[in-house]
């Protein structure tokens, strides 16, 4: 976490906003990447990711605010152009001339930005080159996406939603393949909607909700303070207070149809403070689960309950103080 | 500089075959029905018979000779409406269907400006445009000399040439209703009936009052019964083709830089 501001970012939002009229698509976001980091924009669908991506790229302009791509500012087209030279960037649904061959995209990318390295690529991620694109799979096109999007050799890759329409293998591959590439220096923005991939990659993570930015931290704290999804089968009913240890949020019940009682609750606390507690009980099943993201926005960035998320929570967890240092 | 047109432009190879071969087929067909058409109808008579606003409208002139035969059933019907037309239309599908499907993103991701990104969309129009001008005055020149009615090498050659600035300007009709509207669909038949509206505004007021209306139509500047008929070559009018071609292009760069895509 290097001091910001030293020219160092290679990404710089500075109170964006897009306003559709009717939409308020991004709001005052600001936020930077630095050099060679992984950077997660996490948020639900329709929250404004790809309006800032879009925004980043010089696909829109902002209503207000500033965006600079290595230090280049994207409203002006010159510094806009120089940027897209070190630049990768993988759409949310890459769209590809239906009628041409994998072939003929790749080769009129590497006349238009160079290739440096799509042999290789190809080993990794092997979209069927010979057929027309109509033909392609979501997979395919988005594996040609990938070819396209690093064959350069980019500094930087904007990547929306990379995984979707990868198969569990090809996702692990391109984990892999973007750990390896944040090794040698690349600098990742992609956005997702699922928190578990984020966590996998990424060193930082940015939220939007609502086109407004709702957090940026180290994503451990994220993981800290998001906390886990805990679903456990008493062959006895537990009383209530014994449940009541630190971080234990939203507890339901459910005496049903099969014998015992089941609970289901978010968790942020220390996971052995929780076995020791229902040590004492006889358990049918217990599961510790990642909470899911949709969870982890109800309970701490949720505005409706805006009071209490201001509360103990959110100051829970030993990583929450280090992410205070990026404006919110 | 012009990957992008060289890209295009191969992909527009085998429509510009067929496109040439398909108008070939008609001049042969046009230039191989005149002769029986000469000799059992009465042609002046057919010519008196028709309304006036039709002979206006198709640029018919006269019938008694094979020149001003091709002249309309060639080259006002064949090039000015349906190859403007085409032109027209196939260029307003280029900027808005990328944008319609999502693949302006990823050009645009690449170092290349959206000026010239427009450019070299519409340089590769060059394809169809010359394309459909290679063939055919070879079939029209071997043909009227094969039915004995030569006409001058030289003018078949004049009223292809002159064609292509007039296409082009048909092509910038279409290049800026594709910049201005964003679905493809809707930005072709915008550019089919501008193209139209201009052809009917050109013929159907020429020599009325309201003439001078027909003076921004592309129709105008080009006159294939001026050049079969008469051997006169407007090289203004090509120039004033031209210089449409040019604003339209500029417009529709300077649209497409400023807009959200």
């Amino acid at each position: 976490m290097a001091a910001e501001g030293a020219g160092m970012a290679a990404i710089k939002l500075e109170g964006l906003t897009k306003d559709y009229g009717e939409v308020l698509a991004n709001d005052d976001v600001t936020f930077s990447v630095e050099e060679g980091e992984v950077f997660g924009y996490l948020g639900p669908n329709g929250a404004g990711k790809t309006t800032t991506i879009r925004t980043l790229l010089g696909l829109l302009s902002p209503t207000a605010g500033t965006a600079r791509l290595l230090g280049n500012d994207v409203t002006d087209e010159a510094q806009l152009l120089a940027a897209k030279r070190r630049l990768g960037y993988l759409p949310d649904d890459p769209g590809f001339d239906e009628t041409a061959t994998g072939r003929a995209v790749l080769d009129l990318h590497a006349s238009l930005k160079g290739d440096e390295r799509s042999a290789e690529l190809l080993e990794l991620f092997d979209p069927p080159l010979d057929r027309e694109i109509r033909e392609y799979s979501r997979g395919n096109v988005q594996k040609l996406g990938l070819v396209t999007t690093f064959m350069h050799d980019p500094d930087l890759v904007i990547l929306d939603e990379p995984t979707s329409g990868l198969d569990p293998l090809l996702q692990q591959r391109f984990n892999e393949f973007v750990r390896a590439e944040r090794e040698r220096g690349l600098t990742v923005f992609f956005s997702s909607h699922i928190l578990s991939e984020v966590r996998k990659l990424c060193d930082r993570v940015g939220i939007i909700r609502d086109g407004r930015l709702v957090t940026v931290e180290p994503v451990e704290s994220l993981l800290d303070r998001s906390g886990k999804f805990v679903r456990l089968h008493a062959a006895e009913s537990i009383p209530v207070d014994a449940l009541e240890i630190d971080g234990v949020h939203g507890i339901e019940s459910d005496t049903g149809p099969s014998d015992g009682t089941e609970y289901a609750f978010t968790f942020t606390g220390d996971v052995n403070d929780l076995l020791a507690a229902l040590q004492e009980y006889r358990l049918h099943d217990l599961s510790i689960e990642e909470a899911p993201l949709d969870e982890v926005f109800m309970r701490f960035y949720d505005d409706t309950d805006g009071s209490e998320r201001n509360g103990a929570d959110l100051t829970v967890g030993p990583g929450a103080a280090s992410g205070g240092e990026d404006d919110v | 500089m012009f990957e992008l047109t060289a890209y295009d432009g191969r992909r527009r190879v085998r429509g510009s075959v067929y496109l040439s071969i398909g108008l070939s087929l008609l001049a042969a067909m046009v230039i191989w029905v005149y002769p029986s058409f000469e000799a059992e109808i009465d042609l002046e008579g057919l010519l008196a018979a028709y309304p006036e606003p039709i002979l206006q409208v198709m640029g018919v002139q006269t019938m008694t000779s094979l020149a001003g035969f091709l002249s309309f059933e060639l080259y006002t019907f064949g090039w000015i409406i349906m190859l403007g037309l085409y032109l027209a239309y196939s260029t307003a599908g280029t900027i808005a269907d990328d944008v319609d499907r999502g693949r302006m993103d990823v050009l645009l991701s690449m170092p290349i400006s959206r000026r010239r990104l427009v450019a070299e969309r519409f340089g590769a129009m060059a394809v169809p445009i010359v394309g459909a001008n290679l063939l055919p005055p070879l079939v029209v020149y071997v043909g009227a000399e094969l039915i004995d009615h030569p006409i001058a090498a030289a003018d078949v050659l004049a009223v292809h040439l002159l064609s292509i600035p007039y296409l082009f300007a048909c092509a910038g009709i279409g290049l800026f209703a594709s910049v201005i509207v964003d679905r493809a669909a809707i930005a072709q038949r915008v550019a089919l009936g501008v193209t139209f509206a201009l052809f009917l505004s050109e013929s159907l007021l020429s020599g009325t009052d309201a003439e001078a209306v027909g003076a921004i139509a592309p129709m105008r500047y080009y006159d294939p019964n001026a050049v079969l008929l008469e051997g006169s070559y407007d090289l203004i009018g090509a120039g004033i083709l031209v210089a449409m071609t040019v604003t339209l292009l500029v417009a529709s760069q300077a649209w497409f830089r400023r807009r959200d895509v």
